[in-house]
């Protein structure tokens, strides 16, 4: 069993563009308090973003779960909505449904999901189509010890 | 690691312990303990929202004195672009240049032709670059300092060029000692700054062991003496005496419009800056070349040690810049040999001086981060400020930190007083 040493969960509303980011800013904060090295805390920073986006324009509602661990720092995103259809498809880079309102705001480059994979050292994503989506990631950071100082 | 420091200074007999200047940092940088507000160097990032908030004028930034001019056998006064803007619409930069002489420096600079070149070096630089995008100026050293210790991990997006005000100061001591046979340690210069960030970046410099610079002068303290010697001295007769585009510089906008690369943007304002960085944290804007970021309102004009209002500032510009015509100044050629032998480039890399965490280690920082929430759970919310903290969430932060008590909270100590009206008779009696 895997100790989780702190969670918590942040609400995400599907097509809130207004407070897109929030819930990524929020982590940011937390893992800042927490001393998690800041190039961790980077790119965890990235894929939050562009998972908190994709349920914003794909999902009707979302979870983001902040979990610590002593190794690595864990998100799991969890929404429901349409789902994705063919995974294998969402995850080439400048693959992407977005509509032109999605893309005027500056998203949809097709780039999300294969960001989250290249800024995390663990991923994982399952979707059933008409049902939701649920990613898990993570980002490896020094056993036990805060980065900072 | 240097141990961090800041300029502002705050004066005991004049702070009062309101919570203005506390309520009012970005940072969270400042605690009201009894009737005085005391900054935290660890926090502080020198915007100077508290010298600007303060109603009692009781917050200072650490500037030079007379005497300190006497420790050399020659002064220099080294003006921000912004002094130029502050006499009115009339006054030219020239006479700007020779009442600076009138009222004691024995000689000026002009950093205006600094400013020309460094767009040009900009460009160059970002030609060759490979990344990570975008680039930030380093010209506000309030948003250097912000990102080493807010956003550490984009340290490396800084430009790694030196300021204008920087190599104006190392060419000129150069100069000098060659023209008039001193040693270098015997030439002082002075920045004329707009701001307290100026003067924290010369006594403790990023991206230099030293600051070429000795120190600096708040436009606000010396306007008085140079309205006065402006009038004495008469219009002006050279009204070239500067760079058009590197005057630019003085209001946020002016780096980017003298730079060939215009995929770029302009941010100004404490709050629009911390809200732009963390979207370029989570990795917004990597398509955009360069930003040029200002914590003040409207660039270095709105500086918090200027006297003339940022607006009128800006007309006042605009009047010089109508005179003055676009024209180019600075010899290309000499930018390309200048950037050979690397004159621009900064002499020690950008560190990343990242916030205090909760605690020593992830399991005391965890620890505390619950205590903390549970704290804060209990605490009314109104963010008072009566306990000399900005908001409920740092006073559970300092209370962790065994830095402040929940009966600080003045809400806390009533709800326990009405439950336990013994506790006030014992403390009268």
């Amino acid at each position: 069993m895997e100790e989780i040493l702190y969670s918590e969960t942040y609400q995400i509303t599907g097509n809130d563009y207004e407070r897109g980011g929030e819930a990524a800013t929020q982590v940011k904060m937390v893992l800042k308090e927490l001393g998690i090295d800041p190039a961790a805390i980077r790119r965890l920073s990235i894929a939050n973003f562009e998972a908190e986006m994709n349920v914003i324009m794909y999902a009707l509602h979302g979870e983001l779960r902040l979990q610590v661990l002593p190794d690595v720092v864990r998100v799991v995103v969890e929404d429901r909505g349409q789902g994705i259809p063919d995974i294998g498809l969402a995850m080439q880079e400048g693959y992407s449904t977005a509509t032109p309102e999605m893309r005027q705001r500056g998203f949809g480059a097709g780039l999300g999901l294969p960001n989250i994979r290249k800024n995390t050292d663990e991923f994982e994503i399952r979707s059933t189509p008409g049902v939701g989506t649920t990613l898990r990631y993570g980002v490896r950071v020094a056993g036990g010890e805060a980065g900072g100082a | 690691m240097t141990e961090r420091a800041h300029s502002i200074e705050i004066s005991a007999a004049d702070c009062i312990g309101c919570v203005d200047c506390c309520k009012g940092c970005p940072t969270q940088a400042i605690r009201v303990r009894g009737r005085l507000a005391v900054v935290d160097s660890e926090l502080c990032i020198d915007c100077g929202a508290c010298i600007r908030n303060c109603r009692y004028h009781a917050v200072r930034a650490r500037t030079s004195t007379p005497s300190d001019l006497k420790r050399f056998k020659h002064s220099v006064a080294l003006p921000s672009l912004t002094l130029y803007a502050q006499f009115g619409r009339n006054v030219d930069p020239g006479q700007v240049l020779r009442a600076l002489a009138r009222i004691g420096f024995d000689s000026t600079y002009d950093i205006s032709w600094m400013c020309e070149m460094l767009a040009g070096a900009t460009d160059a630089y970002l030609s060759e670059c490979k990344g990570p995008w975008p680039k930030i100026s380093v010209t506000c050293p309030a948003i250097v300092r912000l990102i080493q210790m807010q956003y550490p991990g984009m340290v490396a997006n800084l430009v790694p060029i030196e300021t204008a005000r920087e190599l104006a100061a190392k060419l000129l001591r150069r100069k000098l000692t060659y023209e008039l046979r001193l040693k270098p340690e015997e030439i002082g210069i002075f920045f004329i700054t707009p701001c307290s960030a100026i003067v924290n970046s010369i006594h403790n410099p990023e991206g230099l062991e030293e600051s070429y610079l000795d120190g600096a002068f708040g436009i606000s303290e010396l306007y008085g003496p140079l309205l006065q010697a402006i009038k004495a001295e008469g219009p002006s007769e050279d009204p070239s005496a500067v760079s058009g585009r590197g005057l630019l510089w003085a209001r946020a906008g002016g780096e980017i419009s003298g730079m060939r690369n215009k995929n770029t943007m302009t941010v100004r304002g404490v709050g629009d800056v911390l809200r732009v960085f963390d979207r370029l944290e989570a990795g917004t804007f990597q398509a955009v070349d360069f930003i040029e970021a200002y914590i003040c309102p409207d660039g270095c004009v709105g500086g918090q040690l200027t006297v003339e209002g940022r607006y009128a500032a800006h007309r006042n510009l605009q009047e010089i810049l109508g005179r003055l015509g676009d024209q180019k100044g600075v010899d290309e050629e000499k930018v390309r040999s200048l950037l050979r032998e690397h004159f621009f480039d900064i002499e020690e890399q950008f560190t990343a001086r990242p916030i205090r965490p909760l605690g020593r280690d992830l399991r005391e920082a965890i620890s505390r981060k619950k205590e903390a929430e549970a704290i804060l759970a209990t605490l009314p919310r109104k963010d008072c400020a009566a306990c000399g903290a900005p908001s409920c969430a740092t006073l559970a932060g300092d209370i962790v930190r065994g830095r402040a008590a929940l009966q600080d909270c003045v809400f806390v100590k009533l709800d326990e007083l009405q439950r336990n009206p013994e506790t006030v008779k014992d403390r009268q009696s």
